[in-house]
C-alpha cells in the first residue's frame, strides 16, 4: 500500500528466516513461523505437564484449564463419533490445542500467527483427510468407497452423483484449511487497518478529534477475534471428528 | 414475666426480619445466577450459529472452487479449453449445494450423534 511500514497490513504475515539452515539444497531455515510454532508447543506442554502435575482433587487454575480442555475435546469426540472414535482422541486433541494456542497467541501484538499461513492449515487438513482415507481403506477395504456411491440411486444418475460426491469429498480439506486461514488473515488485517486509521487521523489536524472511534473499534474487534480464535479451533476439531466418523462408519 | 414476653416478641420480630432479609438475598442471588446461565446459553447459541455460518459459507465456496480447478486441469490435459471448465464448475456448484444440504439436514453438533444421510 503506502511507503511507510506503519500502513502495511500484510507485513505481519511475512515469513522471515531467523537462522539460515540448508539441508541438501532444501531451505530448512528456522523462521519466525518456526519460532512461534515452538512457542505454541512449549505453552501447550507447559499447560499439560505443570497443570496435571499436582493431581489435586480440587483443581487449581492451571489444572482446571488442563482438565477443561481435555473434557471439552473428549465430549466433542464422543458426541460426534461415539466411544469408538476415542482412539482418535490424541489426534483431535493435538490439532485442537495447536490451533487454539496459535490463534490466541497470535492476537497478542507483535506476535506471529502460525494459523494465518495456508501452508500450516492445509498441512493440518491434509493430515486429517489422509488419516480418514488410510484408516477407512484399512478398516473397511473397498467398502469405504461406498462413501461415494449412495444406495438407491437410479443407475442413469449414478455417474453424476459419484462425480458430485467426489468433488464434495475433495472440497473438504480445502474448506477446512481455507476457513481457518481466511478467518485469521482477515481478522488480523482488519485490526491492522483500524490501527492505521488511528495513526492517520491523529496526524491530520482537526480530524484527530474522531481518532478514538477506530480505537474503540479495535477494542471491540480484539474481543471478537478472541471469540473467532476459539470458534475456529472448535470448528476445526468438530469437523475432524465428523470426517473421522465417515472413516469409522462409511456408507451411512 | 411481662417484660420477658415482650423481649421474646422482640426477638421473634428480629428473627423474622433477619429471615426475610436472608430469603430476599437468596432470591436475588438465584435470580443473578439464572441470568448468568441465560447469558451463557445465549453466548453458546451465538457461537453455534456463527460456527454453522462459517461452515456453510466455506463448504459452498470450496465446492465451486474444487469443481472449477478440476475442470481447468482436465481442460489442460485434454485440450478442450473452456468446455470441461464450464461443466465441472456446474458440477462443483451442485456439490457445494449438496454440502450445504447435508449440513442443514443433520446438524453435527455435540448432540447430533454424527449421523448423516448418505
Amino acid at each position: 500500500m503506502a511507503t511507510g511500514n506503519a500502513i502495511d497490513p500484510i507485513h505481519q504475515f511475512i515469513v522471515a528466516p531467523l537462522a539460515q539452515i540448508r539441508i541438501g539444497g532444501i531451505d530448512a531455515s528456522f523462521t519466525n513461523a518456526s519460532l512461534f510454532m515452538v512457542i505454541v508447543l512449549l505453552a501447550i506442554t507447559f499447560l499439560m505437564i505443570v497443570g496435571t502435575a499436582q493431581k489435586a482433587v480440587v483443581p487449581g487454575r492451571l489444572q482446571s484449564v488442563a482438565e477443561m480442555s481435555y473434557e471439552f475435546v473428549a465430549s466433542t469426540v464422543r458426541g460426534t463419533t461415539g466411544t469408538e472414535g476415542m482412539k482418535f482422541f490424541p489426534l483431535v486433541f493435538t490439532i485442537f490445542m495447536f490451533v487454539v494456542f496459535s490463534n490466541v497467541i497470535g492476537i497478542i501484538p507483535y506476535t506471529f500467527t502460525v494459523t494465518s499461513q495456508i501452508v500450516v492449515t492445509f498441512a493440518l487438513a491434509a493430515l486429517v483427510i489422509l488419516t480418514v482415507i488410510i484408516y477407512g481403506l484399512m478398516r473397511h477395504g473397498t467398502h469405504f468407497l461406498h462413501l461415494f456411491v449412495p444406495s438407491g440411486v437410479a443407475p442413469a444418475l449414478l455417474p453424476f452423483i459419484v462425480l458430485i460426491e467426489v468433488i464434495s469429498f475433495i472440497s473438504r480439506p480445502i474448506s477446512l484449511s481455507v476457513r481457518l486461514f481466511a478467518n485469521m488473515l482477515a481478522g488480523h488485517i482488519t485490526l491492522k487497518v483500524f490501527g492505521a486509521f488511528v495513526a492517520l487521523l491523529l496526524g491530520s489536524g482537526v480530524w484527530a478529534a474522531i481518532s478514538p472511534l477506530p480505537l474503540l473499534g479495535i477494542v471491540a474487534l480484539t474481543a471478537f477475534e478472541l471469540l473467532v480464535a476459539f470458534l475456529q479451533a472448535y470448528v476445526f476439531a468438530i469437523l475432524t471428528c465428523v470426517y473421522l466418523n465417515d472413516a469409522l462408519h462409511p456408507g451411512h | 414475666m411481662a417484660s420477658e414476653d415482650r423481649r421474646d416478641g422482640e426477638e421473634d420480630q428480629a428473627m423474622k426480619a433477619r429471615l426475610e432479609a436472608l430469603s430476599a438475598a437468596l432470591d436475588r442471588r438465584q435470580h443473578d445466577q439464572a441470568d448468568r446461565v441465560d447469558a451463557e446459553a445465549a453466548n453458546l447459541r451465538t457461537g453455534r450459529a456463527m460456527s454453522l455460518g462459517f461452515r456453510v459459507l466455506s463448504e459452498f465456496v470450496a465446492g465451486i472452487i474444487v469443481g472449477a480447478l478440476m475442470g481447468w486441469q482436465l481442460d489442460a490435459w485434454f485440450g478442450t479449453k473452456p468446455v470441461l471448465l464450464i461443466i465441472m464448475t456446474m458440477f462443483g456448484t451442485v456439490a457445494g449445494f449438496w454440502n450445504v444440504y447435508r449440513l442443514a439436514s443433520a446438524p453435527t453438533g455435540s448432540q447430533g450423534g454424527g449421523t448423516r444421510p448418505k
